[in-house]
């Protein structure tokens, strides 16, 4: 079992917002995940890197309950969450995005914020609109504040209106964002959400990021093959290959580590040129 | 015991041969073929044409029949239909084999003359040679069925195995896209697909004639069982499905040595034996995990084909306009007004025939928005919401005739029982794909009408149970009234629902599941409030034909005749309560003005085009009424845009027209 611990220097476990530990999944004979423990304390940007195949996208799916491991424990603010559904996580305040989109097709990019928000502030009292006619009544003016404030931070308010099918790769991610800030989540998952967007967008997103980071305090797990935009935002970098934690610790120790190297940038290669090995992040070439 | 075994291979041998034709268009199209009770009768009734109606010899015909017919009807049926649902979602796939299952057995009737018996021959002579083998009694048509299906095992296989075009066959179903990149004509090897498959449904509609009979009803039947085998067999192993068609074949005739011949209920239960079986593997398969039904094809087909994160969702919108709750193209105000006004008018201005067909399509559009909040919004292929209807009038006949319940309290109450049955057949299919929901609840429509719909004291020698109407609302006039507004509270209902936070989560739910999860929503909780809501409206709407009808008859109720109920609502529009509207008026509307206006010979023309209507749904999902909804709305664009530029309003209402709405709709 590979036990790393994570975060700032001094983590306190009880005090870790999210928090895996001993984690294994296994698809038949191909072991997944094993052992695999990472901590997010609260407030923290830690970033999740590892090659193809390393078992990132399994890990995200463990940690937002879409997938219960074999073996290990997932828990959030130090309750034991790992029998929960995704959505009970959700309530919690987990929220994430996806390496490939699960937006709602038939929803335009404010419906999906406003759904967000709403499931976040009413909880289980969604259903009340069905008998008080409320799908005849304005929405509230603190809502339309709360949903145009988070499309603005995105940058989303010409395609507010505009159902999500019809749009780039890149905005659906920056969707997906949108959503799973409105609702107003302690710890955010991010799978990969730089890809598809092109260098501006880039910053921006990282910008938007450390800003809900900080003003927020919202603790983030963020997966992405483009390592510097990883090494450049998070305090705390894990390595994931083969499905174990192969190195965790500052970006200085993990961008001259010869194993992580070895193992994820490749031996002769020289470090910085990570994103010639990233996705192709032209928004013209990734419409969906 | 050897003669039940005997007796059961070859009623098993028609249900393999069918099942081998289903399994192989699924598997190298993606296409569940509803068609199929529909094709085995056009090429049964051909060969009949040929056989008995014209004296040709039995091979004549058959080698016309099967080799030339077959392979045409289903190069054309490809020609015309099946090459365009390649890319479509399963609901447009489903209700555009329903459409062809119910246009051609009209169009061959046309052609071929009604038939006024159902006997048939099959391939083997009359008067049928008997054998005796260990003592046991075969004739020669169950011989020509073992023949038949050994037949078509051994050209199968070699023509799957050996020959160049089963290779191209393989590749197709392997991955479509991949097999076009390496020179492989696609289009011709599915036009031969669906030529071969065509073929192998009129060799075992020919086969189940002489037992079945030479109707529609019986190659239905024919066709459910298949789908049981299929089912079976996760719709793609074909030895599986095969073997299981074989070993319900014996199971059906053997348990019928247990059975008193004499009673009710073995007449009910043997014909019930496929669609238990059916229900027993989903049921299965339901409480194992999740069942996708995956279409055919590798991960470049998935990367290519036209997204389908929900289930029965229509095709993408590229440019909806913004205004319309989750991109729905929806009429003008204005003319849902002047529509309504018009409906409502309807009871004083027409004269009693035309009113009394008016009331009835009233109150079919009331049964038809449950089609529209299941499968328009919750996109939920529920095929079964017309056995709710049946349930709903037959409990509330009951209560109102038995018990002396006021009629509207009665149709109140015998909404509920109902309901739990939705929620129940809910919590059985959440876990299913949407061809899987699709199957189940035909299956559990299916069950209802042979298990509970055929029994004496419902069905009352179809007279059904008397269900008397409110005490104010006797007058054909008022009682339309009546219906047109609860057909409004109902439609208000719908309309609000998609535009509140639970039709914001159930659309969320539809697109995305994972999505809906990460978000807080309850997959489980949103998917079961859209049941309970349809089959209660399902209920509501059999209780007010009930009344309408001062009976609730059950053949009004036939879980095929709901098939079509779906397929005219889909083909006129199925997110919108007007084209329930529409669609309820025109199902009664259009036979009247047939029967009334044209000659006899005709009478079938109006379900003809009911499928060929079905039919172009694949070209366009969205229906007949968005289609012309979007044409009005251009109309009125090109209009503003030509009106002087100094005029404010039409450029006010231009943009009134495209302002967002968001959450909370206007």
């Amino acid at each position: 079992m590979t036990t790393v611990t994570t975060g700032p220097p001094d983590p306190s476990t009880a005090a870790a917002r999210l928090e895996a530990s001993g984690v294994t999944v296994r698809f038949g004979g191909l072991v997944a995940l094993e052992g695999v423990d990472i901590t997010v304390p609260a407030g923290a940007m830690v970033g999740l890197v590892g090659p193809n195949g390393a078992g990132k996208s399994t890990l995200f799916a463990v940690l937002s309950g879409l997938l219960r491991p074999d073996a290990g424990r997932v828990r959030m603010g130090g309750e034991d969450v790992t029998r929960a559904s995704a959505a009970a996580r959700a309530r919690r305040g987990l929220a994430r995005t996806f390496q490939r989109p699960e937006l709602f097709s038939g929803l335009t990019v404010r419906e999906h914020v406003v759904l967000a928000d709403r499931v976040r502030r009413r909880g289980g009292r969604i259903l009340r609109d069905l008998v008080t006619g409320g799908g005849f009544r304005r929405p509230s003016a603190a809502e339309d504040g709360r949903v145009a404030a988070i499309i603005e931070s995105l940058h989303l308010e010409e395609l507010r209106d505009r159902e999500v099918s019809g749009l780039s790769l890149g905005a659906c991610r920056l969707v997906e964002v949108a959503r799973a800030l409105a609702t107003g989540p302690d710890v955010l998952l991010l799978d990969e959400p730089a890809s598809g967007l092109d260098g501006r967008e880039t910053a921006e997103l990282a910008a938007t990021l450390t800003r809900v980071n900080a003003e927020h305090g919202v603790s983030l797990l963020l997966v992405e093959h483009d390592v510097e935009l990883v090494l450049g935002m998070c305090e705390t970098v894990n390595v994931l290959d083969f499905g174990t934690v192969l190195r965790t610790g500052p970006p200085e120790e993990i961008r001259s580590d010869p194993a992580v190297r070895a193992a994820y940038l490749g031996a002769e290669q020289p470090p910085g040129t990570a994103r010639e090995a990233a996705p192709d992040t032209d928004p013209e070439k990734e419409r969906r | 015991m050897l003669q039940y075994v005997l007796a059961g291979l070859a009623l098993g041998a028609i249900y393999a041969i069918a099942s081998a034709s289903l399994v192989v268009t699924y598997a190298s199209s993606g296409v569940f073929n509803f068609a199929f009770g529909a094709m085995a009768f056009s090429v049964a009734r051909f060969y009949y044409f040929l056989h008995t109606e014209n004296g040709w010899p039995i091979t004549a015909a058959a080698a016309v029949s099967l080799g030339m017919f077959a392979p045409a009807l289903g190069a054309l049926l490809y020609w015309l239909l099946f090459r365009h649902l390649l890319l479509r979602p399963p609901l447009i796939k489903i209700v555009a084999t329903i459409g062809v299952s119910v246009a051609l057995p009209p169009a061959v009737d046309l052609v071929f003359g009604k038939l006024p018996n159902t006997t048939a021959p099959g391939l083997a002579p009359v008067p049928l040679t008997v054998f005796h083998p260990f003592g046991a009694t075969v004739t020669m048509d169950q011989v020509v069925n073992y023949l038949g299906l050994a037949v078509v095992l051994v050209v199968g296989v070699t023509v799957l195995r050996f020959t160049d075009a089963g290779l191209r066959v393989r590749a197709m179903v392997d991955s479509a896209a991949l097999s076009g990149l390496s020179g492989v004509n696609a289009s011709r090897v599915s036009l031969g697909v669906w030529a071969a498959t065509t073929t192998l449904a009129g060799l075992a509609g020919i086969l189940v004639a002489p037992t079945a009979g030479l109707s529609t009803d019986g190659m239905t039947y024919l066709m459910a069982a298949a789908f049981a085998a299929v089912v079976a067999a996760r719709l793609t192993n074909l030895p599986a499905a095969v073997l299981a068609a074989l070993a319900m074949g014996v199971f059906t005739t053997v348990v019928q040595r247990y059975l008193d011949p004499e009673s009710a209920l073995s007449a009910q239960i043997v014909p019930s034996i496929p669609f238990g079986f059916m229900l027993l593997f989903l049921l299965y398969y339901a409480l194992r995990g999740r069942v996708r039904d995956e279409p055919a094809g590798g991960a470049l087909d998935r990367a290519i084909r036209v997204e389908d994160g929900g289930a029965a969702r229509t095709a993408p919108r590229a440019a909806t306009p913004a205004g319309s709750p989750h991109g729905h193209r929806s009429l003008p105000t204005v003319a849902k007004a002047a529509g309504l006004v018009a409906v409502a008018a309807l009871p004083l201005v027409l004269d009693e025939y035309w009113a009394g067909l008016a009331v009835t399509g009233l109150a079919l559009s009331l049964v038809l928005l449950s089609y529209t909040l299941a499968t328009g919004e919750g996109g939920m292929i529920w095929l079964c919401q017309i056995t709710f209807a049946g349930l709903g009038a037959l409990t509330a006949a009951e209560l109102a005739t038995t018990y002396g319940w006021h009629p509207l309290a009665a149709v109140a109450a015998g909404a509920l029982p109902v309901v739990v049955l939705g929620v129940v057949i809910g919590l059985l299919t959440l876990k299913l794909g949407d061809l899987y929901v699709a199957l189940v609840t035909l299956t559990f429509g299916l069950l209802v009408q042979t298990l509970v719909f055929t029994r004496d004291r419902f069905y009352n020698y179809g007279q059904g149970v008397a269900m008397p109407r409110p005490g104010f609302a006797e007058d054909d006039r008022v009682f339309a009234y009546l219906t047109l507004a609860a057909f409004a509270l109902i439609a208000l209902f719908i309309v609000n629902f998609r535009r509140s936070t639970a039709g914001l989560a159930m659309a969320a739910v539809r697109w995305s599941e994972d999505g809906a999860r990460t978000v807080g929503l309850s997959i489980v909780r949103t998917k079961l409030l859209v049941s309970a809501m349809a089959a209660c409206i399902a209920a509501v709407g059999g209780g007010f034909l009930a009344m309408n009808a001062q009976a609730a008859m059950l053949d009004t109720y036939n879980v095929f005749g709901g098939l079509v109920w779906l397929a005219v609502l889909v083909t006129i529009g199925s997110r919108s309560p007007v084209a329930a509207l529409v669609a309820g008026l025109g199902f009664h509307f259009l036979p009247g003005v047939f029967q009334t206006h044209l000659p006899s010979a005709w009478a079938e023309v109006p379900v003809l085009l009911f499928g060929v209507g079905a039919i172009m749904v694949a070209k366009d999902p969205d229906g007949v009424l968005a289609m012309h909804a979007r044409q009005l709305r251009g109309l009125v664009d090109r209009w503003a845009r030509h009106r002087p530029a100094a005029s404010p309003a039409p450029l006010a209402a231009t943009a009134s027209a495209s302002e967002p709405t968001g959450g909370e709709r206007p």
